[in-house]
C-alpha cells in the first residue's frame, strides 16, 4: 500500500506543473497589455504612455515569458502568489480567508449532501418502485432542475423576509449557513442520491444478497453489507464532490453575499486581477488532483485488486 | 413500521432544523429601523481606502477624507481652508487653513500636514497625470502653522476645482504614511472627515462611526455600514427585511436594484426615492479622423444624431431613470448653458442630410457614395445590457435610412484601447461627470489616450485645441465663458459627440430620513447632512 501511495502521489506532480503552465499562459495570452490591465484594475482614471512604461518596469513585465513563469512557479511553492493588481496586497492574504470561508460552507454542505444522498438513496432502493421511492425521486428531480439562483431567492424571501427566521445574507452567525447549505444540498443531493440508489439496487440483485436472505440473515445486516459494497462506487464520486462544490459556489455565494472564493473570483475576473485568478485556478486544480488521488487511495484500500492493477 | 419511523424521523429533523434557527440578529423591519443608523448596500467591497490611490470606494472615501475646498452649485466654497488668495499672475495659491481641526487619530491638521499630503501625491505624479493640476504644481510650502502655499508652473483656472475632488488631493494623517509616502500603501485610514472607519471585514461590511470631534459638529447619523451585496435580488429582499435601509447608484452609474423593485418598496410606504439633477451625459463618440470611415463626414454624424429617439430610450430602456440629452453637457454644468440649437429626432431631416451629402440609396436599400456603402461599426460595452439595447434600437432605425451599423460588444478596457488608438467608427462613452465637467472632458478632447481621434478630423480642430489650451490658463470669468462657448459650439456643430441621455444619481432611503441631498459629483453623498425626523 505504501508503494501505491507513493506512486500515485508522484503522478500528481507533473499534472500540477502542466496545469500551472497552462494557467499562467492563458492569462498571458490576453490581447490586452498586462500593464494596462493593472492600471485599469486599480481604477486609474486615464492611462498614459508614461504610466504604462513605469508600471511595466515596476512589475517586471518587460522580462521574457518563461522567466516570469519560472519566478511565479517557484514563488508558488512558498505560497507566494504575487500581489493583487487592484489592491497591491499579497494574493494569499485575499485568497486565504476567502478559501477558508468557502471551505466551511463546502464542508457543511458536503456532510449534508452525504447524509441526504446516502439516507434517501438507501431508503429509495429498499422501497424500489413504491410510492415513497417514486415520490422522493419526483421531488428530487423537481428540486434539482430548479436554478439555484431562483431557489435561493425564494428561500430568502420565505424564510428571511416573510417568516423572519434567518438573515438574508452574509456570514454573521451559524444561522447564516442554513439557507446556502440547503440550496447547495438540494442542488447536489438530488444527483448523488440517485447514484447511491442505483448502486444499492445493483447490490440487491447480487447472488450474495440472495444467499444472505436464504440463510435468514437479519435484513438490517444485509442492508449494511450492501451499503458497504455500493460505497466503493460512490467513494470517487463523493471525493470529487468536494472540489466540484468548492469551485461552483459562485452563484450561491453571490446571492447570499458569502465572502468566499466565488465572490472573490467574480470580482477578480471583472477587475482582471490576474494574479488572484491564477492563484485561484491553481488552488482549484490542486484540490481536484488531491481529492482524485484521495479517492484512488480509498478505493485501493477497499479493494486490494486495484493496487495490483496500478 | 420501521419505514414509517424513518420517514417520521426525517420530517422531525427537517422541522427542528428550521424552527431552531431562531431570529436573525438584524431582524428589524424597515419600519422599525434603528434611528440615526444607515446600512447601505454596495456591490463591491470598500477596498483599499488610501485616498492617494484609486482602488477604494469613492462614497466611502468621501465620508472619511476632506479637501481644502468644496465644489457647490454656487461655486467653490471653503472646507479645510477658510480662505485663499491667488497671485495676480495666477500661479501662487495661498490658503489660510481652518484651525482646531484634528485627524481621526488626534494628529493636528496644519500646513505641514497639507504639505506632506500634497507632496506625497506629487511623488506619484505619473499615476495622477489625468488630473492636470498634478502636472503644474512646482512648489509647496508651509508658510506658518496655518498658512499653506502652492506654486504652479503656469496659471491653471480649474486648480481649485481639482483640489475639491474626492481624490487625490485629500488629507490623511501623516502618521499613516509609510516612510513619508503613500504611493506604496498606508498603515491606517485617518482623515479629518465627518465619519471614521472603525471596522472592515473584506467582502462583508465596513462600519463608519460619526466623528464626535468633527470641526463642523458631529453628524446626526451615528453609524453608517457599507454591506457588500453583489446581487440586486438579495439587495431588494434585504431592503424589504430592513437589514439594509439605504441604496444608491454606484460609481459606474448602475442602480443596485431595478425600477420595479423601487416602486414596490415605495408603495409599501417604508421608503422614498430621491433623484439628483443630471450628473453626466451618455454619448456616442464619432471618430472624425478615421480614414475612409463615413464618420469623418459631418452630415453622416448629424444624420445619426437626428436618428436617435432619445425620448424612447430614456423612457423604455432606462425606465425613466435617465432623461433625454440634447447637448454634450446638460445646462447645470458650468459654462454649458449657452443655448445651443438642438437636433430633434427627425428621420426626414436625417435622410435629407444624407441625400445632400451624396449618399444615394442603391438597389439593395443601402446608401452608397462612390460605390462605397454607408456602413460603420458601433462599439458598445458588452457588460452593459442598456448599451446593447440602445445600439440595437439605433441600428434598426438607421437601417431604414439606408445606413448599416455593425454592432460589436467588447469589454470596457478594449473600448478604452480603441478610443486611444482610433480604431473605431462609433463607440459608446460618457462624460466625466458633474465636478469634472466641462474641464476634464474638454481637456480629454486633446488627449491622445482619450478623445483626440474623435476631434482631430474636424475642420476647426486647430482652433479648438488652441481655445482649450487658452481656457485652462484664463484668469477671468468672462474670458472663460467666452472660450467655453466657442469650444462647446464647435464640437456641437461638428456633431462628434452625439448625446443620448443624461444619467443621474438615485437614492432609495427610509421614508423618515431627512436632509437627503447630493454633492457636485456622482461619486459621493453628503451623509453628514442626513437625519431622521
Amino acid at each position: 500500500m505504501g508503494g501505491f501511495i507513493l506512486k500515485r502521489s508522484l503522478l500528481a506532480v507533473p499534472l500540477l506543473i502542466i496545469i500551472s503552465f497552462l494557467t499562467f499562459a492563458l492569462n498571458n495570452l490576453s490581447p490586452l497589455d498586462p500593464a494596462e490591465v493593472v492600471l485599469r484594475a486599480q481604477g486609474v482614471p486615464q492611462v498614459t504612455e508614461a504610466l504604462l512604461m513605469e508600471t511595466k518596469a515596476a512589475l517586471g513585465m518587460d522580462r521574457p515569458f518563461l522567466i516570469r513563469y519560472f519566478d511565479w512557479l517557484t514563488s508558488c511553492f512558498r505560497l507566494e502568489f504575487g500581489n493583487s493588481y487592484i489592491t497591491g496586497t499579497a494574493v494569499w492574504a485575499l485568497l486565504g480567508p476567502a478559501f477558508m470561508n468557502t471551505l466551511k460552507l463546502t464542508m457543511v454542505s458536503v456532510i449534508a449532501i452525504l447524509a441526504f444522498s446516502v439516507g434517501l438513496g438507501v431508503l429509495c432502493a429498499l422501497q424500489e418502485g413504491r410510492l415513497l421511492d417514486r415520490s422522493i425521486r419526483g421531488i428530487s428531480f423537481f428540486l434539482t432542475s430548479m436554478p439555484s439562483a431562483w431557489l435561493a431567492a425564494m428561500m430568502i424571501w420565505y424564510f428571511s423576509v416573510k417568516l423572519d427566521w434567518l438573515p438574508t445574507s452574509g456570514m454573521d452567525s451559524w444561522a447564516s449557513y442554513i439557507l446556502p447549505v440547503i440550496v447547495l444540498t438540494v442542488s447536489y443531493a438530488g444527483i448523488y442520491f440517485r447514484l447511491v440508489r442505483s448502486s444499492m439496487l445493483s447490490q440487491l440483485h447480487e447472488d450474495y444478497t440472495l444467499y444472505a436472505r436464504a440463510c435468514g440473515l437479519q435484513e438490517s445486516k444485509i442492508t449494511l453489507m450492501m451499503l458497504k459494497n455500493s460505497m466503493q462506487v460512490a467513494t470517487s464520486v463523493f471525493c470529487m464532490a468536494v472540489p466540484i462544490i468548492l469551485g461552483s459556489t459562485v452563484v450561491v455565494e453571490s446571492i447570499f453575499a458569502w465572502p468566499g472564493l466565488g465572490t472573490l473570483t467574480v470580482n477578480s475576473i471583472l477587475g482582471r486581477d490576474f494574479p488572484v485568478i491564477q492563484a485561484y485556478v491553481l488552488l482549484l486544480a490542486v484540490s481536484f488532483v488531491l481529492f482524485n488521488t484521495l479517492s484512488d487511495l480509498i478505493n485501493a484500500a477497499l479493494d486490494p485488486k486495484l493496487r495490483k492493477e496500478f | 413500521m420501521k419505514r414509517k419511523l424513518i420517514t417520521l424521523l426525517a420530517a422531525v429533523t427537517a422541522l427542528a432544523l428550521l424552527a431552531g434557527c431562531g431570529k436573525a440578529e438584524n431582524g428589524q423591519t424597515a419600519a422599525s429601523s434603528p434611528k440615526q443608523e444607515l446600512v447601505y448596500a454596495t456591490v463591491k467591497d470598500i477596498n483599499d481606502m488610501n485616498p492617494h490611490l484609486y482602488p477604494g470606494s469613492m462614497p466611502a472615501q468621501g465620508m472619511v477624507y476632506e479637501s481644502l475646498v468644496e465644489n457647490t452649485p454656487e461655486g467653490i466654497k471653503p472646507l479645510l481652508a477658510e480662505s485663499w488668495t491667488i497671485s495676480e499672475d495666477g500661479t501662487v495659491y495661498t490658503f489660510q487653513l481652518r484651525q482646531g481641526v484634528v485627524f481621526h487619530d488626534g494628529e493636528p491638521f496644519n500646513a505641514e500636514a497639507v504639505k506632506q499630503n500634497i507632496d506625497a501625491v506629487q511623488h506619484n505624479a505619473v499615476k495622477h497625470s489625468w488630473i492636470k493640476l498634478s502636472t503644474k504644481i512646482v512648489d509647496t510650502k508651509a508658510v506658518d502653522e496655518y498658512t499653506f502655499q502652492m506654486t504652479l508652473s503656469e496659471p491653471y483656472y480649474p486648480a481649485l476645482l481639482e483640489l475639491s475632488m474626492t481624490r487625490p488631493y485629500v488629507f490623511l494623517s501623516p502618521k499613516n504614511f509609510i516612510h513619508g509616502e503613500t504611493k506604496d500603501g498606508v498603515n491606517g485610514y485617518n482623515g479629518t472627515g465627518p465619519y471614521r472607519l472603525i471596522e472592515h471585514q473584506t467582502d462583508q461590511y465596513a462600519i463608519f462611526e460619526a466623528n464626535p470631534d468633527y470641526w463642523n459638529g458631529a453628524p446626526k447619523i451615528k453609524q453608517i455600514t457599507a454591506k457588500v451585496l453583489p446581487t440586486g435580488e438579495t439587495t431588494y429582499l434585504a431592503l424589504q427585511k430592513g437589514e439594509v435601509n439605504f441604496v444608491f447608484t454606484d460609481d459606474r452609474g448602475t442602480d443596485s436594484i431595478d425600477t420595479e423593485a423601487m416602486d414596490r418598496l415605495i408603495a409599501a410606504g417604508d421608503y422614498q426615492v430621491v433623484r439628483s439633477e443630471p450628473m453626466n451625459t451618455k454619448v456616442i463618440v464619432a471618430n472624425s479622423s478615421k480614414a475612409g470611415s463615413p464618420a469623418q463626414e459631418k452630415a453622416v454624424r448629424e444624420a445619426i444624431w437626428h436618428a436617435i429617439d432619445r425620448e424612447s430610450i430614456a423612457r423604455q430602456i432606462f425606465s425613466g431613470k435617465e432623461t433625454p440629452a440634447e447637448t454634450l453637457f446638460s445646462a447645470n454644468v458650468n459654462y454649458a448653458d449657452i443655448g445651443l440649437k438642438t437636433r430633434a429626432y427627425d428621420l426626414e431631416a436625417a435622410a435629407q442630410l444624407l441625400d445632400d451629402a451624396g449618399w444615394n440609396v442603391s438597389d439593395g436599400g443601402t446608401r452608397t457614395k462612390d460605390d462605397k456603402p454607408l456602413s460603420m461599426e458601433l462599439y458598445y460595452d458588452a457588460a452593459s445590457i442598456s448599451q446593447k439595447t440602445q445600439a440595437e434600437l439605433i441600428q434598426n432605425t438607421v437601417k431604414g435610412l439606408g445606413m448599416e451599423l455593425k454592432l460589436i460588444g467588447e469589454d470596457s478596457s478594449s473600448i478604452a484601447n480603441r478610443r486611444a488608438a482610433g480604431t473605431y467608427d462609433l463607440l459608446f462613452n460618457q462624460t466625466w461627470g458633474l465636478a469634472y465637467d466641462p474641464q476634464s472632458t474638454v481637456s480629454a478632447f486633446t488627449s491622445e489616450s482619450s478623445y483626440y481621434h474623435a476631434t482631430s478630423g474636424i475642420a476647426q480642430a486647430e482652433q479648438l485645441y488652441d481655445k482649450i489650451n487658452r481656457v485652462m490658463a484664463t484668469t477671468t470669468e468672462d474670458q472663460r465663458k467666452s472660450l467655453y462657448t466657442d469650444i462647446l459650439t464647435i464640437v456641437h456643430d461638428e456633431a462628434v459627440f452625439i448625446p443620448v441621455t443624461n444619467g443621474n444619481l438615485t437614492i432609495v432611503a427610509p421614508s423618515g430620513l431627512q436632509g437627503i441631498g447630493f454633492k457636485q459629483t456622482q461619486f459621493e453623498l453628503p451623509f453628514e447632512n442626513m437625519f431622521f425626523e
